[in-house]
């Protein structure tokens, strides 16, 4: 079963079928028209538009998962993926969560237990707090750890529950709005300090384990292209600029942690770089958004390997017989508007234009009439571009990009565009700050 | 002679449909009196969906001709409608059913009361319905589907115009209209009025309910006597996946509850969820079978209410 949306579910019916595994969607009332429900062998209602009632709906998606019969559930990522109660909770109905075990996505997500349990292994961390009781104890540790400082829901993940504080002054109000936000987006407001890293590059290392104790990793991504709000727009695997003595501390340091923790299947491992020193941020258990980067490079389909894994099979391959090959950089293309502060655009699309040709691909769930509920994610489509060089493959993102027609709803293709033009990109000398440096293109 | 009441169905999927729904009055009423007719109503074409659209509406007639005559007649004007040559627009087609005449049961050669195929087609009795609640279980009875491939066009204006109303004396007006209020009042107390409209002179009473049917909308109107509305069609739909069961004893279709009742349940992750009536009302049918797999918002039992 897939208990996703979008091009996720999409992308996760594919690997099924490639596989010659039947699948079930399941859908909400205001995803009924959804390409994801038209492709699966078969689709069930699992409640009405708001998430909550639908694809967070536990009780309805494992009712579904059992009467379908299903052997197995992907949570693809965002909504249950990271849930670490929906993971034990398909294990007792004897449903296979694909992903690591539950102990793991607690541990982990958990995002400063995490970090206090890979600090004692050797992990490099930022220096920081454990979750926050009160204001006062904030304050506390700020004083200690110095500004700037962030301060970071610890159930937290997509830039909510995230705030900046560069004066004492203001850390009273980040720190209501940090709270409220991340009780709001993961009903958990426990919020923790960072030291904050200024202009770092936020470079990420993709983890696989078997059930036999293989544990490989598949190279970096640099995801440092982020809105203000620190959500990933732009992502290119391997990282241009990156010195090899610490891209090799990075992967060493990914190996270690998910060793430490006993990884299983695939997750991802999240980094600050600034400059040569390296530091933990937090780890991710799931599949992530911009896997194909990985995928296009090594020529492996990760989300199969995720599927193998969890049906027990072993990895076939060590860490010496995977080599990267080539430059892949992914676009992620939302719905919504960077002009007015990237405000969500819901509405239908009239018109839909993919681009094509060598060295592009497309994962969308986007079609020509489909409606863009305004329940979910804006995202409507990623698109990739391989080549054998980097300049290669820039050249093929702005060719696709321009190729890319999207007609009812504002998107980003514009502002991927340009920021693929600027001198920072193209000399891959660009940090988290590349979006704050000039306003004129917000 | 003797005074025959008919029902004639009225379809077209040609050209402006309204227009010759419209013109269909006219001819019949120049054929016979007419003593109701129906809203116009829009029929999604079943099957072949590159088919155009149909309008229909039922008209009742009162007419002294034997069924056979009548029938020829409505041939007649079939004929007769379809030919005009005006148009630009090439030939439109215009269908006239004789549907029912009087209470007789006749199958000969070509002549067939009522209708053969009366019972199972919405977009007959949605219109029948609207005019003669006689027809209203027969309505009820068909799968929601049906019903909700037929759908409100053109409300039924004043009709008769030119016939009984015109020659109503003063006196006989004002009876019929305080039996109207009467009937009106009786209607409002049910509550599932949205909107009430009066036109004058010409004395349009106009009541839209909140109702999922296709016969939203309940007309008193010149002539036509008010009637009680359509009931209104509540779906019980499932709010979890699960597998669903009929309660035992089993409801029957066609069972009218006068309090809530248990109709049956839903068994997910080894609980069972009662689904109930919702209060009173008529049973018009089971919509999934016991034992099948339900998913959000599946509708489980249509029930009739009020009425």
């Amino acid at each position: 079963m897939i208990a996703n949306r979008g091009e996720i579910a999409l992308r996760i019916n594919r690997a099924c079928q490639e596989l010659g595994v039947a699948t079930v969607a399941i859908f909400s009332e205001a995803d009924r028209d959804s390409m994801h429900v038209r492709q699966a062998d078969e689709a069930f209602c699992v409640g009405p538009g708001p998430a909550g009632r639908s694809y967070l709906n536990i009780p309805n998606i494992i009712s579904t998962a059992l009467i379908t019969r299903c052997d197995a559930i992907h949570p693809g990522y965002g909504f249950l993926a990271e849930n670490a109660r929906f993971a034990e909770i398909c294990s007792d109905h004897g449903l296979t969560f694909i992903g690591p075990k539950p102990s793991v996505i607690a541990l982990m997500g958990d995002k400063a237990t995490a970090k206090r349990f890979l600090h004692d292994a050797g992990v490099a961390t930022t220096p920081g707090s454990d979750v926050l009781a009160s204001l006062e104890e904030a304050q506390e540790v700020a004083r200690a750890i110095g500004y700037p400082l962030l301060l970071k829901a610890t159930a937290g993940g997509g830039g909510r529950g995230m705030r900046v504080v560069h004066d004492p002054g203001d850390l009273p109000r980040a720190y209501a709005g940090a709270t409220a936000e991340a009780e709001a987006s993961f009903k958990d407001g426990r919020v923790y300090i960072e030291k904050l890293i200024e202009a770092p590059r936020h470079i990420e290392v993709q983890v696989l384990g078997d059930e036999f104790g293989t544990l490989v990793h598949l190279g970096e991504r640099d995801c440092s292209v982020q809105k203000p709000s620190h959500q990933k727009i732009i992502e290119e695997a391997p990282a241009p600029n990156l010195r090899a003595e610490t891209r090799g501390e990075l992967l060493e340091m990914a190996l270690r942690a998910s060793r430490h923790v006993g990884y299983t299947n695939a997750g991802t491992l999240e980094f600050l770089v600034a400059g040569d020193v390296v530091y933990f941020m937090e780890m991710n258990t799931r599949i992530q958004v911009e896997h194909p980067v990985t995928e296009m490079v090594y020529d492996i389909d990760l989300v199969k390997e995720q599927i193998r894994i969890a049906a027990g099979e072993p990895l076939g391959y060590a860490q010496a017989d995977l080599a990267a090959r080539g430059h892949a950089i992914e676009c992620r293309i939302n719905a919504e508007d960077p002009q007015n502060n990237f405000a969500p655009a819901a509405g239908t699309v009239s018109k839909v234009v993919f681009p094509g040709g060598p060295g592009i691909r497309v994962d969308t769930h986007l079609y020509a009439g489909a409606a863009i509920p305004p329940y979910y994610d804006s995202m409507i489509a990623k698109i990739i571009a391989f080549g054998e060089a980097r300049e290669v493959a820039i050249a093929r993102m702005e060719r696709a990009l321009r190729e890319t027609l999207v007609e009812g709803v504002t998107t980003t293709i514009g502002l991927c565009l340009e920021i693929l033009e600027t001198e920072e990109f193209r000399s891959g000398r660009y940090d988290i700050e590349l979006l704050l440096k000039e306003p004129s293109r917000r | 002679m003797t005074d025959h009441r008919a029902y004639v169905g009225v379809g077209t999927n040609l050209g402006d449909r309204i227009a010759n729904i419209e013109r269909a009055f006219e001819a019949l009423n120049e054929l016979a009196s007419v003593l109701a007719q129906s809203s116009v109503y829009r029929t999604k074409p079943w099957g072949k969906t590159e088919q155009p659209w149909f309008a229909n509406a039922v008209v009742l007639l009162k007419t002294h001709a034997t069924p056979r005559a009548l029938l020829d007649a409505l041939h007649d004007t079939e004929k007769r409608l379809g030919r005009t040559p005006a148009e630009r627009w090439g030939p439109r087609s215009i269908d006239l059913d004789l549907l029912v005449y009087d209470d007789l049961e006749i199958d000969e050669p070509g002549l067939r009361v009522p209708h053969a195929h009366l019972h199972e087609r919405a977009f007959v009795l949605v219109p029948l319905a609207e005019i003669d609640a006689h027809f209203e279980a027969m309505r009820d009875a068909l799968p929601v589907e049906e019903l909700a491939g037929v759908e409100l066009l053109d409300r039924a204006r004043s009709v008769l115009s030119m016939s009984e109303s015109r020659t109503a004396m003063p006196s006989e007006r004002s009876a019929r209209l305080s039996e109207r209020v009467r009937a009106l009042a009786r209607f409002l107390a049910d509550g599932d009025a949205v909107r009430v409209r009066i036109d004058r002179p010409d004395e349009t009473i106009e009541i839209t309910c909140r109702s999922r049917t296709a016969g939203a909308s309940a007309h008193t109107n010149d002539g036509v006597a008010a009637q009680a509305q359509p009931p209104k069609i509540d779906a019980i739909k499932a709010d979890l996946v699960g597998i669903f069961h009929v309660s035992r004893p089993a409801p029957l279709e066609g069972d009218r509850f006068e309090a809530d009742r248990e109709l049956g349940y839903i068994e997910a992750l080894g609980i069972r969820t009662p689904v109930h009536s919702r209060g009173a009302g008529r049973l018009v049918s089971i919509a999934t079978p016991d034992g099948a797999p339900v998913e959000y918002g599946q509708p489980l039992f249509l029930m009739a209410r009020g009425h």
